[in-house]
């Protein structure tokens, strides 16, 4: 199975997941898209050598991950090729920062902390992220979008990119299958190829996008958003549940629990 | 009553300047009439039924359609008269699910919710998509998108259907759920194919274009059963016909 191929299953393994009834995917989505944001700014906020105070955010996307039902394992493979990003920022740390830290007795390069400490911001988002669209219809995500004011064409912009991702990588894989069924002997995509290659996908995908709007256009649109337009109603565990997230949050992130919790039970057993 | 009809009066068209795809077409036709539209390709049926619904403007002639005049001004009018059915199932559906895909129309033309639901389930009934209602579009198979394709254009109750290469890359089941539910349909219909056992068995009218001019226009058993005409104008018998002489 070729790279694309495996993309088109993944974004359809999502969509998929985010359709499902599961409780977290019914979740009022202004709920969860809040709480996702909330999450990232808190990751990213923490200072950089606060590795300890970082590590007990790992609960939200934790616990999302159980009560969604969905494999953790799953996601990484899905998403491991972002995680890269973070690490290739964050692996100039140690050559630039050479200051030393005291940890439990120990001297800490500072750059190695605060390298780690990047990376697991870099994963903590990426998580939380992953988590909020395999919870959620796009069209409901949407939705969110609107009733935060985001312009409407932005919003249709997104919805039809993802509807049409799909499509689009389905037609570059057919032009890479039938180039290579007609060059056997080559490994990949010979160099002199790729610029019709990249042209032909964006003639077929402009062909395709002035499809699209002539078949909106003769079914009424006039450039309003118009989906989902039954309104998605909160329910009490809508509000509780993220009342109770946001004070999980705000908690992790004022205190360093999982420190505390530690000294705590080092204490008991001491 | 008010009356359902296409009236197209000398009717040039080109894409550039100068090299008209259709020249000098005059053509009527009134409900319940059930219209294929037959010839080889590139002798302009899909540009033809894209200037019935006004998606191109820069015409010369007249379009009138319900004795509207097809321009610019009238084009809301037009566009919830008349159905259009594309060929790529992938062009016409872009929603997510099968429910909001077939719900677009009604929707975006302001009605009340409670109405848009019973268009929709009423479009689901009658093409048997019902079972379907929640289904994500990229999981359904060729001929379902061709059923959900054409439950988006019933969902707007139009008076007028264009359908362009409906049969295409349909199974011989699906094509023949299809054929029953386009013979049960009660409105204009104008089916552009190139699939000549397909229009024998929808449409009681056929019209036969070549080079950008309509060369024939008569009842589809005389049309399609005159073998000179149709090898003339790049046709065969359809496969049923040739069969039988053998």
């Amino acid at each position: 199975m070729s790279k694309i191929e495996h993309a088109v299953r993944d974004i359809h393994f999502i969509t998929a997941s985010a359709s499902r009834d599961q409780w977290v995917n019914l979740i009022h989505p202004l709920v969860k898209f809040a709480l996702t944001a909330g999450y990232i700014l808190a990751v990213v906020s923490f200072p950089k050598y606060d590795l300890a105070g970082l590590a007990g955010m790992a609960v939200y996307p934790a616990a999302v991950f159980i009560l969604a039902d969905l494999s953790f394992l799953d996601a990484v493979r899905r998403i491991y090729p972002i995680f890269l990003f973070p690490c290739l920022l964050g692996i100039c740390n140690p050559f630039f920062d050479k200051n030393t830290i005291l940890i439990f007795g120990m001297t800490v390069s500072a750059g190695i902390l605060s390298m780690m400490t990047l990376i697991i911001k870099g994963v903590f988002t990426v998580l939380a992220s992953y988590l909020l669209i395999a919870t959620t219809p796009i069209d409901k995500l949407c939705y969110a979008l609107r009733m935060l004011h985001i312009p409407k064409e932005m919003v249709t912009q997104i919805m039809l990119t993802y509807r049409y991702l799909t499509v689009l990588l389905e037609e570059g894989n057919s032009m890479i299958q039938a180039y290579a069924l007609r060059a056997p002997k080559q490994k990949g995509i010979h160099v002199k190829a790729w610029g019709s290659l990249a042209g032909q996908l964006l003639l077929r995908s402009v062909d395709r996008a002035e499809a699209v709007y002539e078949s909106m256009l003769l079914r009424g649109y006039n450039g309003a958003y118009l989906y989902l337009k039954e309104k998605i109603a909160f329910r009490r565990w809508d509000v509780v549940y993220g009342l109770f997230w946001a004070g999980v949050i705000l908690l992790f992130r004022k205190y360093p629990v999982v420190l505390i919790a530690g000294n705590l039970a080092g204490g008991m057993l001491g | 009553m008010k009356q359902v009809r296409i009236d197209v009066e000398n009717l040039s068209f080109g894409y550039e300047k100068g090299q008209d795809i259709l020249s000098q077409i005059s053509f009527h036709a009134e409900k319940p009439e059930s219209i294929g539209l037959v010839g080889a390709n590139g002798v302009g049926k899909s540009t033809f039924l894209k200037l019935l619904v006004g998606l191109f403007l820069s015409f010369r002639g007249s379009i009138r359609i319900n004795d509207i005049p097809v321009e610019k001004s009238t084009l809301p009018q037009i566009r919830a008269a008349v159905g259009y059915v594309f060929q790529d199932s992938d062009s016409q559906l872009f929603m997510n699910t099968v429910y909001d895909d077939i719900a677009f129309a009604p929707r975006n033309y302001g009605l009340p919710e409670k109405e848009v639901q019973e268009r929709t389930k009423e479009a689901m009934s009658l093409t048997g998509t019902g079972s379907l209602e929640k289904r994500q579009i990229y999981k359904l198979s060729g001929g379902e998108k061709k059923l959900v394709s054409i439950a988006t254009v019933l969902s707007m109750m139009p008076e007028i259907i264009l359908m362009d290469e409906p049969s295409i890359a349909l199974d011989p089941r699906n094509r023949r759920n299809l054929i029953g539910l386009l013979n049960s349909f009660g409105q204009l219909k104008i089916i552009a194919s190139h699939d000549l056992d397909f229009i024998l068995d929808t449409c009681g009218r056929t019209v036969l274009m070549a080079e950008g001019k309509i060369i024939c226009d008569g009842p589809t058993k005389d049309i399609l059963t005159d073998r000179g005409l149709l090898e003339k104008n790049g046709l065969e018998l359809p496969l049923s016909l040739q069969k039988r002489e053998l």
